[in-house]
């Protein structure tokens, strides 16, 4: 027999969608309690949550996971009475459901660094057991009061009707439009999934039936979709979405309706199982998309990365023979088409792999939630994600950086509600994460709170250093390792745990750049700024003391000729650091530090004709090199063996020569200059 | 060539019956991921099977039987129910609905195929 099919191998593809559904049930938890705070019930959410549960209990049996098949069911058997019933569960009902679901995704998260799922902990399993799944009397229901035909109300759930009601109440349109499938409008793209694809831009798609029609030229496939929606656009955009000439749509009002026809309002006990899926169109997954292992992608962007080096080779050797007199302008003009291709493959895979900053952030409720009560501070999230989209490699980066602050805001900046009435602040605490992209090739990430603020004399004394006199140097003292000792941050910084972290990934792996800004009483604010992507970069190329580097083309602030005649010499510091010149900018006196002196190559061999201007928090710094080779793409290697990872040296490189070039972070390399740090050695 | 229906949300779920039915020689499979999604390819191209998931948002898996039972077109197309639900109340509410067979969640490459095959009405032989 064909025994052969082994499940296992859906695995990778199973722990993707699991953790879907894992953190839509999260967010949809979390809205439903919100939803509860504010006296009023969230139905949908409910319905969208028991149905992940219950997408992960039958996926989970059919890979083998067991240990999730067993949580899965028990919540889902609890949620499924509050579903029939059509009230929330508890609040404490809500802890262990979270509580379920966190184990859940470390079993997930397990599973997908190849680790065995755990057997769901017995006390967990108990709680869920012990949880009281009367879910309490029937919320109680307004009848319907649309002017529909009776047949359509009668396939809405009470929901649905109650969504119509509300949305006409708001202010909303209600529309009823209709859409013929035929083989004609599937050839032209024009389905039920694409309809509602579009439609969804445009309006609410409160509920669609479909409906058996008699077969005809016009109804090829002999049905129709009658798609109810609430909208507030115009009915051309509703019709051009459907595909369909604007006069048949028609309006649904919502009025005093006298009289509803017995049973055309149906008995909100009806169960909820998996018969009945009339959910609504916010089941959390999101449709048209393609789920891909990271992996694959990786992949993708590693051969792209050997066809990059390919075509400096090539460039290289037209260049050779360009050189010996060969006419090469056809083959140059191929070797130019060649390498815009290959940026326009490069975008493109770039773009797959950028992953939304929302999905970073939606994660943040859930984190403040439990830090909340473990605390006993009251917190109140704003996020502002707005569209911003990053790499998921940098996604995956940052957020244990996200983690870090936001546990220290709520951890220790923000004051106990006693201590906040006491100070005159309000008693709910403001936590605000936002971001943007400030480029096209950087994000900003702010993460503010309200709280106490930072201490710099408390920091000092425990750091045994001198008080910064600065926002700058506060923040060097605070990532120092090992100061995130706790009374530190608790009773005085608010801040300190894990800062040392937050610094190595945000500048060190990521190559951005971390700012403070404190005011004692007020609150903190941390500004990041990381590039969207990494790994392929564009990068000036250019040659110092015979060698030749490169720096990624986004930390250049500018590049300027260097004219002997106007460096200002001064005094070196630090003793042994390196001369140090300064050239005017606008005004603006810029040090202007040799390459060759800082990498102790032969300075001799240096003409120095030639600085990259580069901001280091704000303020400029240049770096003198002999000569500019051009801009070109390069893929950074990344340099983690620690015996050559040196400050200022963020990657090596090929540029088609088969030489390693080395990618210089001169940011960095400016920073380990300030701090008198010794300057790496250069082996090339 | 049997043409198959597979009507899963969950793509995870489409692609693991499609890996065990290929085993069965002579078929091609269209896939669907929402119930009306369904309910629009069946009324559109003939199939000789469709496997269908109960538990899905917007049209649910009775819901699409029970729309597929009303046509008089389809009233015979053979409907094989996969389910978390495997106890004996929920088989047979399904097969109440119409469904011509019930299988229950996990299930096994092997039960699949034998199910499978003995809906096909000219189930060709296996290549193993």
């Amino acid at each position: 027999m064909t025994g052969s099919t082994d499940l296992k191998e859906f695995l990778a593809a199973y722990l993707v969608e699991a953790e879907e559904h894992v953190s839509s049930a999260n967010a949809r938890l979390l809205a439903l309690e919100a939803a509860e705070r504010s006296g009023t019930h969230d139905p949908k959410a409910l319905r969208d949550i028991f149905r992940s549960l219950h997408t992960l209990k039958g996926l989970s049996a059919m890979v083998g996971v067991e240990p999730i098949v067993g949580i899965a069911h028990r919540m889902e058997a609890f949620v499924r009475g509050f579903d029939r019933a059509g009230t929330a569960p508890s609040l404490q009902a809500t802890d262990v459901l979270l509580k379920g679901l966190q184990a859940i995704a470390q079993r997930v998260a397990a599973l997908a660094r190849g680790e065995a799922a755990a057997p769901p902990p017995p006390e967990l399993l108990a709680e869920l057991d012990a949880l009281d799944a009367k879910a309490g009397p029937l919320a109680e229901r307004s009848g319907p009061d649309l002017d529909l035909e009776p047949e359509l109300v009668a396939k809405l759930v009470p929901f649905e009707v109650e969504q119509l009601v509300r949305g006409i109440a708001g202010g909303q349109r209600g529309v009823l439009a209709e859409f013929v499938p035929s083989p004609a409008r599937a050839a032209e793209g024009l389905s039920i999934n694409t309809v509602r694809e579009r439609l969804a831009a445009v309006a609410e798609i409160v509920r669609v039936l479909p409906r058996a029609l008699p077969l005809s030229p016009e109804s090829p496939g002999g049905l129709s979709f009658q798609l109810i929606l609430l909208t507030q656009a115009a009915d051309e955009q509703i019709a051009a979405a459907v595909g369909v000439p604007v006069a048949s749509l028609r309006p649904i009002r919502s009025g005093a309706v006298a009289d509803v026809p017995a049973g055309a309002f149906p008995d909100a006990s009806v169960p909820f199982d998996d018969g009945d899926g009339a959910d609504g169109f916010a089941a959390g997954v999101r449709r048209g998309i393609v789920r891909v292992d990271v992996n694959r992608l990786d992949e993708a962007m590693e051969g792209l990365a050997t066809l990059i080096v390919t075509r400096f080779r090539l460039a290289r050797a037209v260049a050779d023979l360009a050189a010996r007199g060969v006419n090469t302008r056809e083959l140059a003009d191929v070797v130019a088409d060649n390498a815009r291709q290959l940026r326009t493959l490069r975008a493109a895979i770039v773009r797959v792999r950028m992953v939304p900053v929302s999905d970073l952030l939606d994660r943040v409720p859930l984190l403040v939630r439990g830090l909340q009560r473990t605390t006993h501070r009251s917190v109140r999230v704003e996020l502002e994600g707005g569209d911003a989209e990053l790499d998921k490699s940098v996604s995956e980066r940052l957020f244990p950086v996200i983690v870090h602050l936001v546990r220290n805001a709520v951890d220790h900046a923000i004051e106990t509600p006693d201590e906040r009435a006491r100070r005159g602040k309000p008693e709910e605490g403001l936590l605000r994460i936002s971001c943007r992209a400030r480029s096209n090739t950087r994000l900003e990430l702010t993460v503010s709170d309200d709280g106490r603020g930072i201490d710099s004399q408390a920091v000092a004394r425990k750091a045994g250093r001198p008080v910064p006199d600065t926002a700058a140097g506060l923040l060097a003292l605070l990532c120092i390792p090992g100061l995130s000792t706790r009374d530190v941050a608790t009773t005085t910084s608010g801040r300190g745990m894990g800062m040392e972290i937050v610094k190595r990934i945000v500048v060190d792996e990521l190559g951005g750049e971390l700012e403070l800004e404190t005011h004692v009483g007020t609150g903190t604010r941390f500004t990041l700024r990381v590039p969207l992507t990494i790994s392929i970069v564009d990068a000036f190329a250019f040659e110092c003391a015979g060698q030749r580097f490169v720096v990624p083309v986004s930390t250049v602030d500018e590049i300027v000729e260097v004219d002997r005649s106007e460096l200002v010499q001064v005094p070196a510091h630090h003793g042994g650091g390196p001369e140090l010149d300064v050239i005017l900018r606008r005004g603006q006196a810029v040090p202007v530090v040799k390459l060759a002196s800082i990498f102790r190559l032969d300075a001799a061999a240096s003409a120095a004709g030639k600085a990259i201007i580069v901001r280091r928090a704000g303020a400029p710094i240049a770096f003198a090199v002999d000569r500019m080779l051009g801009q070109q793409e390069v893929v950074i290697r990344p340099m983690n063996d620690t015996l050559v990872r040196a400050p200022g040296v963020s990657g090596a490189t090929d540029l088609g020569d088969g030489r390693p070039t080395l990618v210089l972070d001169l940011v960095a390399l400016g920073t380990t200059l300030n701090a008198g740090a010794p300057a790496p050695r250069v082996v090339a | 060539m049997s043409s198959i229906l597979v009507v899963d949300d969950s793509k995870v779920m489409r692609d693991i019956v499609v890996a065990c039915l290929r085993a069965i020689s002579g078929t091609s499979f269209v896939h669907a991921s929402t119930g009306l999604e369904a309910i629009e390819r069946l009324s559109l191209a003939p199939f000789d099977l469709m496997v269908l998931d109960l538990n899905m948002p917007d049209v649910g898996g009775i819901e699409v039987l029970e729309f597929v039972r009303g046509q008089d077109r389809l009233r015979e197309l053979p409907v094989l129910i996969v389910t978390t639900r495997g106890d004996e109340e929920s088989r047979e509410r399904v097969l109440r609905a119409g469904a011509t067979a019930f299988l229950a969640k996990p299930f096994t490459p092997d039960a699949i195929i034998a199910q499978v095959r003995a809906l096909l009405p000219q189930a060709v032989e296996s290549r193993a």
